[in-house]
């Protein structure tokens, strides 16, 4: 079971490298799918891990009071950034569709983080928890269409969320795996 | 020595003389499968006792002498030799980091789960089920006399929970004098010592036995700190006293105490830092047991029972080496059932009728206080014999008010024919039902090391304000939609089953076709909110659609009077209603788990259920020479490739690494027995040592043992005499 993290997580990670030469490429019009991975907190007494797509990398905490990031995790819980969340636009929709087949984003019908209970993504509705092995698996054909905290639009699909190996019987931290397209132009095409 | 010891000691106890020769079932006799077929009485298919050969619904029946033949003193290990019944874990599953199911292994019957199969003790029914599951390590084996299987929807006589079958366990008899001493020794010091004693005086019978089991447990990964089985102690008595106050009036009686204690010893987290926690796990069930029987006229007799039984279950730890208690937890249940059976058999009808009342009582560290449960029931069953015995039809029903649902009403029909004496075709169908359970409707769970919430449907509405007025819910959590009354719906089934049965002189063979529709299965889900810690709230409802359908075979071959083979064979298909829809529609998608490509689900990838194999075997040799004493039992049972759990992101099984493949567990055990009296047998269990920690951790691995067994019993036809 142990190895088996460790194994996905490898691949994972040479998967990302072989990703990020692409970013190298700086002309700004065709989209590019991009595969990241990040490290997220399974006690809820410890921070939100912040993203932001945009800059294709984790926001530290000091800027989740900013319009840094879009998304964020601890466990299950994914904030967006607005409302009751933080300072910026950022909004989402659901959506079941295979990711390839969402090819625009809508321009309205986004879903935001209004209150702190009432936030856009619900708990729950994006994985399947299985007690016999403790696993989140998220749900096949969903994919998550985000409106950025700066007003671009992104679609994004989850892969995996794999338990950081640890000792003990209390997990620490959960690696998540997803792909993402983002679209820095004023277009709402993928 | 015990050999030259054994014998003085059970002289000089009980007196007998050593010459005895009517031995029980152990001592292998030439013509044991003549007699055995003539003498066969099956008593749960129609709640009294029937000639297998008359009964009309699929029924199996393990003799003590199969029992015996195996030389293991556990329950699964026999059971799981049957065509068609698995050994399964509890869905709930294991915990993190290959740590033990606390919930143990139960009997996959018909494609359904552990919950669904009813376990009787003498008729009576075993309680303190964890999670759906009766540990099945609660039962010794020493001194039972059969195992009677009936499969299929038998609500129409047994109520709830006996929605794929029922599994009666028979117990000796006061009938006769016997004694007999067992003594066990297996790997991982495992001892099993048993005893038992029966004797009739004049119009009184007794009957005692006594066993006590112990082992070291076994530890599969070394990786990990703590065992994967900790080591246990157990110990089960049982006393029956039967009493004859005249030819129409008999008494019997029976007490059954259960107890065992098992060692706690695991890692935790402790303010942040790995700790180890240690404690106990005791387990006592009790149980009583009073009949009156009334034989009013030769065709008319009534039963009047009265069943009491009380389980309890407490385990603790505490923190190594300081009295800091980390965990505890409490189970504490009890019933008493008092019934009143009429029974009349005639030449050509056989009348069954009974009403009874269950009082059912828990209290649990995991539920909101004490509950108590009422449920009244009333049975009937007529059977007829047309055209001379080779029509048998069966029609009956029962009736259950429990007080929190409506009545629920189990008919059932079955049909016999047997043109000859050689072949009988039969045909069953009938209603099954499982009330919702106690954890369903009053649990109140709260995972201290995770931090989620599993509620009861009853207990949901005053958890959850109660939970918001301390605070402990999301911020702003609309609890309105879950404030209404909850009530859960027993789930239902209905079952059919058609069966062919051919008895010849060397050839045995059988073969039935079932199925089972199930609806209003009762499955967790999460609430739209969560815990203020941001962990999930579950509670229950009743949501699930599934079928199972299947082929069973059985064929045993008599090479000559010692030798004889079997195989039996059993395909089954288990499916999720729902799920088959969800494709029909393209609605459910898979991701593969190299490529992270996700795409529709095709019907040819669905594999079925979890934890239901398609194909499950098992082939058995039996030499048994009454003339020497040398009896061989070698058998190799096959579980198939089954789902194991969802890795791909649509909860069915449909990707080979969501699978555990096909294994086979092979067995073997020599015996002889000397001087009428001894035997010794050796043997092996899984000779091709098949473990797989990870998702199954209750299989040990080879397990050698040796049994030495002293038995006799007076000849004297005193009870014989007597039932003249």
């Amino acid at each position: 079971m142990k190895n088996k993290i460790i194994y996905a997580a490898a691949i994972i990670a040479s998967v990302f490298a072989a990703c990020s030469k692409d970013n190298t490429v700086v002309t700004p019009l065709p989209t590019t799918v991009k595969t990241k991975s990040i490290t997220v907190n399974f006690s809820s007494a410890t921070p939100f891990t912040f993203f932001s797509f945009k800059d294709t990398a984790v926001v530290a905490n000091s800027d989740s009071a900013t319009t840094k990031w879009d998304f964020a995790l601890r466990l299950t819980t994914f904030l967006v950034n607005s409302n009751a969340s933080g300072p910026g636009n950022a909004g989402v929709i659901l959506q079941d569709a295979l990711y390839d087949n969402v090819t625009a984003a809508p321009t309205s019908g986004y879903a935001y983080d209004t209150t702190s209970s009432q936030r856009a993504i619900k708990d729950g509705s994006w994985y399947d928890y299985n007690p016999a092995t403790h696993a989140f698996v998220p749900k096949a054909g969903k994919t998550f269409i985000f409106k950025t905290a700066d007003g671009h639009y992104a679609k994004m699909e989850l892969l995996s969320v794999n338990y950081e190996p640890f000792t003990g019987p209390v997990p620490q931290r959960l690696i998540y795996n997803f792909r993402y397209t983002y679209q820095p132009n004023n277009d709402t095409k993928f | 020595m015990t050999k030259t010891l054994l014998p003085a000691i059970i002289t000089l106890l009980f007196g007998f003389n050593a010459t005895a020769q009517d031995l029980p079932g152990y001592v292998p006799d030439s013509n044991f499968n003549k007699e055995q077929q003539l003498a066969e009485v099956i008593i749960t298919a129609n709640r009294s006792e029937r000639k297998m050969g008359n009964v009309a619904v699929p029924v199996q029946l393990i003799s003590q002498k199969t029992i015996r033949q195996t030389g293991s003193l556990r329950l699964q290990d026999i059971l799981q030799e049957q065509t068609g019944l698995v050994i399964v874990n509890s869905s709930l599953g294991s915990a993190l980091n290959g740590y033990p199911n606390p919930f143990g292994q139960g009997v996959q019957m018909l494609g359904l789960d552990p919950a669904y199969t009813l376990i009787l003790i003498d008729g009576e029914p075993l309680i303190g089920r964890n999670g759906g599951i009766l540990k099945l390590g609660r039962l010794g084996t020493g001194n039972i006399r059969q195992i009677e299987i009936v499969k299929g929807p038998s609500s129409s006589l047994y109520g709830s929970e006996a929605m794929a079958g029922v599994i009666n366990i028979i117990t000796q008899s006061p009938l006769k004098a016997t004694a007999e001493v067992q003594i066990h020794r297996a790997t991982n010091n495992t001892w099993g010592t048993g005893l038992s004693y029966g004797n009739r005086f004049n119009k009184t019978g007794i009957q005692l036995f006594i066993n006590r089991y112990s082992s070291s447990g076994y530890d599969l990964d070394k990786t990990i700190y703590g065992k994967t089985v900790d080591p246990f102690r157990e110990w089960n008595g049982q006393l029956k006293v039967a009493h004859d106050f005249s030819n129409k009036l008999q008494l019997l009686a029976s007490l059954r105490q259960f107890d065992s204690k098992q060692n706690n010893d695991y890692q935790i987290l402790w303010q942040n830092q790995p700790a180890v926690a240690k404690g106990y796990t005791k387990e006592k069930d009790q149980s009583a047991f009073v009949q009156l029987r009334w034989q009013v006229k030769p065709e008319h007799r009534f039963y009047f029972r009265t069943f009491y039984d009380h389980y309890r279950n407490n385990s603790f730890v505490n923190l190594d080496k300081t009295t800091t208690r980390f965990d505890e937890t409490s189970f504490d249940q009890s019933i008493l059932k008092p019934e009143l059976q009429f029974e009349s058999k005639h030449k050509t009808n056989n009348y069954v009728a009974g009403a009874g009342a269950y009082f059912e009582m828990i209290d649990a560290s995991r539920y909101a206080g004490k509950r108590n449960l009422t449920t009244l029931y009333a049975f009937t069953q007529k059977e007829w014999s047309l055209l001379h015995d080779k029509f048998t039809l069966i029609a009956g029903g029962r009736i259950d008010k429990r007080s929190d649902f409506a009545a629920k009403i189990s008919p059932r029909i079955a049909v016999a024919f047997k043109p000859g004496s050689k072949w009988k075709f039969t045909a069953s169908s009938g209603w099954g039902f499982k009330a919702p359970d106690f954890r369903h409707l009053y649990l109140s769970f709260y995972n201290s090391q995770i931090g989620y919430s599993l509620i009861g449907a009853k207990e949901l509405s005053s958890q959850l304000q109660q939970l918001q007025q301390q605070g402990l819910l999301q911020p702003g959590a609309d609890i309105n939609p879950y404030l209404k009354e909850n009530d859960l719906k027993p789930e239902t089934s209905f079952g059919s089953h058609i069966g062919a049965k051919f008895n010849g002189d060397k050839w045995n063979m059988e073969a039935g076709l079932f199925r089972n529709d199930i609806q209003n299965l009762i499955e967790s889900f999460s609430l739209t909110f969560n815990r203020s810690n941001g962990q999930p709230i579950f509670s229950y409802h009743n949501i699930g659609k599934v079928y199972t359908r299947g082929v069973e075979l059985n064929i045993k071959y008599r090479l000559v009077k010692t030798i004889s083979f079997s195989a039996g064979y059993q395909f089954l298909d288990a499916k999720d209603k729902d799920v088959l829809k969800k494709i029909d529609e393209g609605k459910l998608y898979k991701r593969d788990l190299n490529t992270y490509v996700t795409s529709p689900v095709k019907h040819s990838d669905y594999f079925g259920l979890f934890n239901r194999s398609k194909h499950t075997a098992n082939f058995k040799v039996e030499y048994n020479d009454g003339k020497t004493g040398w009896n061989i039992y070698a058998r190799a049972v096959y579980r198939g490739q089954f789902g194991f759990t969802d890795l791909n992101g649509n909860n069915i099984a449909d990707d080979p690494a969501e699978m555990v493949s096909g294994f086979w567990m092979t067995n073997f055990a020599v015996s002889k027995s000397f001087l009428h009296c001894f035997s010794t047998q050796c043997g092996v269990e899984n000779l091709l040592n098949y473990t797989n920690p990870a998702r199954l951790s209750n299989i040990a691995g080879r397990l050698f043992f040796i049994n030495l067994n002293y038995s006799l019993a007076n000849n004297n036809n005193k009870h014989k005499q007597h039932q003249k």
